[in-house]
């Protein structure tokens, strides 16, 4: 449906915020033959869902001190597993203790998992460094726990896909501006289209918050009042593995305590810090919580105090104070599902907040049910069970060396699973490797620009991992930038598009920039600045941050 | 260990310091001639990063690389590229069987001691037509190729009836590893070696046990019997080196490459204790000119015009200021020394039939410049490089040594040493 | 071993001092730790392109208002001129035939289509003298199909904005067709592998006289003459109209040539060019500097009465950084930097970034400094030196070769 026709549409429910929340509550909902409309303000997964570990928990973190999340973890972790496989990689975890922590830990920390239902081995330290060689040699105890790793951007993708195939309409670009409130009901929203500007208004019989710690906005729209409390964490990104399962410190959570392999890369943090709700949108890491992650991380893997690192990030969780304790003295770290109709007397509104980015999916299908209580719909929730696009049970995989796929071939099939045949690679041109780093074809970026709602080279990033890779963009950025300049037969905005999306390359580097990192830096500078002159046709100043 | 956080950023074989700079491929000579072959950074450090990800991102196009190094060698990051291949194909070749063909051309010791006792009828046959085309067929051996003739007399044989007595008496003592190629196929450049060495007062001595470097067997994936013949010559050497207290010596820039860092890096037999006594002879001489521990004399009449050809090897290992130096001292000779380019060959690669085109063609940037300098000879300190410039040029290809041996005045050397008076 | 002259660093600035020694009959030997930034120059020179974000149109009377910390300002600006043409002159020499001229900046046009002043510029290059009078109104761009490091919309996009009616031509020959069969490899330096034979230049001509009839002047990605400029003489023989080369992404076949033709110059005078070896420390005595050790050569110590250090800035290594500074590597010589880390770059990419005007910091004569005080052999030339912006001032290449010329002379007069 193009967009105009989308605006006049009234939808059974219109979910607001493209997270994977948010993406999972649309896929549900059109599972269960709603009419959706999800809108996003940025791209899909540039909040809290992107800005992660991308650590498929096993729950044990949690098993000592919440035990409900724990459960809660290990039941998604096991769904996942067969629904989202090629978004999983099942590397295990492993929880290990240091001299300079209590072994006593260990034995609390295996029972508190047992309790919760989650698997988890005592081994030998031996055994531990024998499994995983990167772990710090000097430990004295190590649980192996179901951990796994994720990833946000392809789980929150094919959410999206499905909830497509299933009726659903997406709109990314366009911002919530307002609720429309007649009485004390909400029917819709008001929208401005960020990519011309154009505001309307969209009609909803339920709404959906589904926006993370900017949520508490769109509560207040309402006429309510919520009171979150934004926890920010830092992380840091490594050129590449240098680890193979999850580690973990088994102890208390802590700062930096979790190292975890991320498709080529692996990343340490987190840090975590309350801070104060009007700064959520600043992402800016600072050196302290650099020096942090550091100096922690070496303790899981002591190669990590040699090895490049190329990035930093940082994320805010929208945690919420209870109601009856709005100091945020007891603040939940579980899933609070919010009917403002009970809570606030506002018809049509439910908020879907709290949780893990790996809890998604039970989130959304807590928030379905309460939709289709409001609208009176009996069908039972199926996303437990139906796999996503790309993850069916005959899907190829990326480790079959029986089949003789091209580099870019292959990582695609990682990227993509079963999707990966959709990728034209019939000719050369396809075939040809714009991101030289992560494998990303012609063909894939062809693919992720008609079928995956790529407007630049961040939404590209996302899809696809182009950019991701140790250069940060250097090579293909401007080639991909070309491309999509052709396919959007826009020039102009492929130029503004090159050098935003290597502005927000450098800031990643930026707070990381010494060793190899900084002279990637100059390199790029020296290219597209020095050899290229884009800084004299293209104006960054006082630009805001792309997304 | 906070205080020792992040000084510096290294990984295995520097594959993460690679900053993506792409001047690797712009010398790869396989890439230039081979779609097939992804070019060094693709096989290399990008490649690395998905196979620590996942082995199944091996690709059997790796064995493509020449491991001619040239990557290595203009790498502005210190990546150790070709190693990186190397070690990929190591641990995805695992447990396969070589062929037969590449088994025979990797055991240069073998087929040379086979050869060495039929030598006649060995290098008729290896230069007959029919068994040119049974070899092209059966083993894929191009039929193109010239086998290197083999001599009738090993330079081990030669050396202990007509060298090893005189040694003794010599002031000084240096071993030699000579290689397979001096040992069965050129024996004169052993002989000139010696003369050479003699005329300046150094007695040369073998190695208790010699056998082939093993840099064939590394190109064609025998890593097991590479191995074992490493540990052989690594326990020779230190033997020459810590018992003897004698430095060895080579003149072949691929055999020191691989005594010196390869046995380590690939096979993981540490020379790092005797690793400084290997080296080429002249780089060992031009050490004793410049110290002016020894004098050479050259002979009057000897007029050249001879092009340097450094090989690919020989760049990597960084030496190819000795043997330019050393032929530069030699007032006959007008020394050209030619723009870096692989001659193509890379040992036993361009004998294999699915390569020779390809070879051929790396090499012809190399030939033209060849026969722009208009020269009589060519010198170089690498045997395939001579197999293949020889073949292609036409032109005369001699190691230094040999160079230095012809043009040396012995009589005079040995006087100006004070050897004789 | 025992030379006049050891120059550790292989680039422009190496090879230009190198070879103004090695001319006037100096023993040097260049160790050249890999390949050098030059292969990223589309084949330009700058003196002076920008300052405080204002364009440059007179780089010798723009020298002279520069900081006492600028290379030029430590050269001197009166010996800037005579220095600028001696340059021109050596390139010109080692068979590198450049166009432009100190007293005027001309333009050159980047690979995305941008006018960027410039000193010196490569023949066959397409070059702007004067932006009101282009050298060509109809131009058609040929655009190689599947050839990625020419971003062709841009390009015509600059062209146009710049005065250009640019006709876009899309065309292939079954030479470069077969190259893309490979995923990553078809780049400007591969393509003139494959059109170095004047069969293959042909079915490029033909092309290019079939489609781009109607142009004035033809617009072709540098993709020709890795070696000489033969290969460009060739094509434009061959095809019927005006033939110019636009610079590609890197590696450029331009900065390739150009670093091949300054090594084989350089060697053609006897000079030794140790490509691939790091100089790993040296032994210094007093304020002189005796010997250096190489990776290579290990145990065998190059002596000289005179050392270079031309190792560049960070990308070449000539500068590291780390967690907690910014060093010299090989002697730990002193730098020009900021101790705080944060104050090393900017926020936005575009923006000035300080690390780019870090350096070895020298005395008026070029001289490297330690604990403040001068090592009277030990200069420093090109981008390893502080005090300039390659990227925001447009004075790379001109530091580079200026310095080097200079510090050469120096040399010179001190033997004499």
């Amino acid at each position: 449906m193009v967009t105009s026709e989308v605006y006049k549409k009234e939808f059974d429910v219109i979910i607001i915020g493209g997270g994977a929340t948010g993406a999972g509550t649309a896929r549900d909902c059109a599972l269960r033959g709603l009419s959706v409309l999800l809108v996003e303000r940025f791209d899909y997964s540039t909040g809290a869902t992107g800005r992660n570990h991308g650590l498929m928990h096993s729950g044990a973190r949690y098993a000592v001190t919440d035990g409900e999340s724990a459960s809660e973890c290990i039941s998604e972790n096991m769904t996942l597993r067969r629904i989202a496989r090629h978004c999983v990689e099942e590397t295990d975890g492993l929880f290990i203790t240091l001299p300079e922590d209590d072994l006593q830990y260990q034995q609390t920390f295996v029972e508190s998992c047992q309790r919760s239902g989650i698997r988890a081995d005592i081994i030998s330290p031996d055994e531990a460094r024998h499994i995983e060689p990167a772990v710090n040699p000097d430990l004295i105890g190590a649980v192996r726990v179901p951990d796994a790793s994720i990833d946000p951007f392809r789980l929150t993708i094919a959410n999206l896909l499905d909830a497509r195939l299933h009726g659903a309409e997406t709109l990314n670009y366009h911002e919530v501006e307002g609720l429309i409130i007649n009485q004390d009901r909400v029917q819709g929203v008001k929208l401005i289209n960020k990519t011309n500007g154009e505001h309307v208004e969209v009609r909803g019989r339920v709404i959906v918050n589904a926006a993370g710690i900017w949520g508490q906005r769109i509560v207040q729209m309402a006429g309510a009042k919520i009171s979150m409390f934004p926890a920010r964490g830092a992380l840091l990104i490594f050129g590449h593995r240098v680890n193979q399962m999850v580690i973990n410190r088994c102890r208390k959570p802590a700062n930096a305590d979790i190292l975890v392999p991320d498709d080529t890369v692996c990343v340490i943090g987190t840090t975590s810090d309350r801070i104060p709700i009007e700064t959520v949108d600043d992402m800016r890491v600072t050196r302290e919580e650099v020096d942090v992650l550091l100096k922690e991380g070496i303790k899981l893997a002591p190669s990590l105090a040699t090895t490049r690192v190329i990035r930093a990030y940082a994320g805010v969780r929208p945690l919420v104070a209870s109601d009856d304790d709005p100091s945020g003295r007891s603040i939940s770290r579980g899933i609070v599902c919010l009917d403002h109709a009970k809570r606030d007397g506002i018809e049509g509104f439910i908020t879907i907040t709290g949780g893990k980015m790996m809890t998604y999916r039970l989130m959304a299908e807590i928030a379905t049910n309460a939709v289709c209580a409001k609208l009176g719909n009996n069908v039972e929730c199926v996303t437990a069970l139906q796999p996503l696009p790309g993850s069916e049970e005959d899907a190829p995989s990326q480790s079959d060396t029986t089949k003789r796929y091209s580099f870019g071939q292959r990582a695609a099939i990682g990227r993509h699973g079963s999707l990966a045949a959709r990728i034209e690679k019939d000719n050369d041109i396809d075939n040809a490797l714009v991101c030289e780093c992560e494998g990303v074809t012609v063909g894939e970026i062809k693919y992720a620009v008609h079928q995956l709602h790529v407007h630049n080279l961040v939404n590209l990033r996302r899809r696809t991992r182009l950019g991701m890779g140790t250069c940060q963009g250097k090579l293909c950025s401007c080639r991909a930038a070309s491309l999509l300049g052709e396919l959007n037969h826009d020039v102009k905005r492929a130029q503004d598009d090159l050098a935003d999306f290597l502005d927000e390359r450098w800031k990643g580097m930026r707070p990381v920039a010494w060793g190899d990192t900084l002279r990637e830096a100059q390199l790029t500078a020296a290219i597209y600045q020095g050899l290229c002159g884009l800084d004299s046709v293209v104006n960054r100043q006082g630009k805001e941050d792309v997304q | 260990m906070a205080d020792k956080m992040q000084l510096c950023n290294i990984s295995e074989n520097n594959f993460e310091q690679c900053t993506k700079c792409t001047i690797c491929t712009t010398v790869c000579p396989v890439a230039a001639v081979s779609t097939d072959y992804p070019g060094p950074k693709q096989a290399g450090p990008d490649g690395e990063r998905y196979r620590l990800k996942d082995n199944a991102y091996y690709d059997k196009v790796l064995k493509l690389c020449l491991n001619c190094k040239r990557c290595e060698v203009v790498c502005p990051s210190g990546v150790h590229i070709a190693d990186i291949i190397q070690h990929a194909r190591m641990s995805a070749t695992k447990g396969h069987r070589a062929s037969l063909r590449d088994t025979m051309l990797a055991n240069t010791d073998l087929l040379g001691t086979m050869a060495n006792l039929v030598a006649p009828v060995a290098n008729a046959a290896l230069g007959l037509k029919p068994t040119k085309l049974v070899m092209d067929s059966i083993m894929s051996i191009d039929k193109h190729r010239t086998f290197p003739a083999y001599s009738r007399i090993k330079f081990e044989t030669w050396f202990k009836r007509h060298a090893a007595s005189t040694q003794d008496a010599m002031p000084h003592h240096v071993s030699y590893f000579h290689g397979c190629y001096v040992n069965y196929n050129f024996p004169k450049l052993g002989q000139d070696f010696v003369k050479l060495m003699n005329a300046v007062g150094y007695g040369v001595h073998l190695l208790d046990k010699e056998q082939c470097c093993g840099v064939a067997l590394i190109a064609n994936g025998l890593y097991k019997q590479a191995t074992r013949q490493a540990r052989t010559n690594a326990a020779s050497i230190g033997k020459a080196v810590k018992v003897d207290h004698r430095t060895v010596l080579t003149t072949s820039s691929t055999c020191t490459l691989n005594l010196r860092d390869e046995y380590p890096a690939l096979l993981n037999v540490d020379t790092s204790d005797v690793r400084d006594s290997i080296m080429l002879a002249t780089r060992f001489i031009y050490n004793l000119v410049d110290e002016g521990k020894i004098n050479l004399v050259f002979k009057q009449d000897y007029k050249r015009r001879i092009a340097y050809h450094t090989a690919c090897h020989m760049q990597r290992l960084g030496w190819q200021l000795y043997s330019i130096e050393m032929l530069r001292m030699i007032p006959g000779i007008d020394l050209q020394v030619l723009d870096q380019e692989c001659c193509g060959i890379s040992g036993t690669y361009g004998f294999k039939k699915e390569n020779y085109e390809r070879s051929q063609t790396i090499g012809s940037i190399l030939f033209n410049h060849i026969a722009q300098a208009q020269v009589e000879a060519v010198a170089t300190d690498c045997e395939t490089c001579k197999w293949q410039i020889e073949m292609s040029t036409g032109l005369a290809v001699e190691n230094p040594v040999s160079i230095l041996a012809d043009a040396l005045d012995v009589e005079a050397t040995r006087k100006a040493n004070n050897l004789i008076s | 071993m025992r030379t006049d002259t050891i120059i550790m660093g292989g680039g422009l600035s190496g090879l230009a001092c190198g070879i103004a020694l090695a001319k006037r009959g100096q023993r040097v030997t260049i160790v050249a730790s890999g390949q050098s930034t030059l292969l990223f120059n589309g084949g330009s020179m700058e003196l002076l392109g920008n300052i405080d974000g204002q364009v440059i149109t007179s780089p010798l009377d723009a020298i002279s208002t520069l900081p006492h910390d600028h290379p030029y300002s430590k050269i001197g600006t009166s010996r800037i001129s005579s220095l600028a043409s001696e340059a021109q002159g050596l390139l010109a020499d080692a068979g590198i035939s450049m166009e432009g001229t100190a007293t005027t900046n001309h333009w050159r046009i980047t690979p995305m289509g941008v006018a960027k002043p410039a000193w010196l510029t490569l023949s066959e290059n397409i070059r702007i003298d004067e932006l009101d009078k282009l050298p060509a109104k109809r131009v058609a761009l040929m655009c190689i199909r599947g050839f990625f490091d020419q971003p062709n919309g841009m390009l015509a996009h600059g062209l146009r904005q710049l005065g250009f009616d640019v006709q876009m031509v899309e065309f292939t020959t079954d030479d470069i067709t077969a190259l893309r069969r490979s995923p990553s490899e078809m780049r400007a330096a591969s393509i003139a592998k494959h059109l170095m034979s004047n069969n293959a230049l042909q079915r490029v001509a033909d092309q290019i006289n079939k489609l781009a009839a109607d142009a004035d002047m033809v617009l072709l990605p540098s993709v020709l003459g890795l070696t000489d400029e033969s290969h460009f003489k060739a094509l434009q023989d061959m095809v019927h109209k005006p033939l110019r080369l636009i610079a590609t992404l890197s590696p450029a076949v331009a900065g390739s040539r150009m670093q091949s033709a300054l090594r084989h110059y350089f060697q053609m005078l006897g000079g030794n060019y140790l490509m691939g070896d790091t100089v790993v420390g040296g032994n210094l005595e007093g304020d002189k500097l005796l010997t250096v050790t190489t990776a290579k050569l290990g145990d065998m110590p190059l002596r000289a009465n005179n050392f270079v250090l031309a190792t560049g800035s960070f990308v070449s290594r000539g500068l590291m950084a780390n967690y907690e500074r910014v060093y010299e590597p090989i002697f730990d010589l002193d730098v020009d930097a900021d101790g705080d880390r944060e104050q090393w770059t900017r926020f936005g990419i575009m923006d000035p970034q300080a690390y780019s005007r870090y350096g070895v910091a020298t005395d008026s004569g070029l001289h490297c400094l330690k604990h403040g005080k001068p090592i009277g052999n030990l200069y420093a030339i090109g981008s390893v030196l502080s005090g300039h912006d390659a990227i925001k001032m447009g004075d790379g290449t001109g530091v580079s070769l200026l310095t080097a010329l200079a510090v050469a002379q120096d040399i010179l007069s001190g033997n004499k």
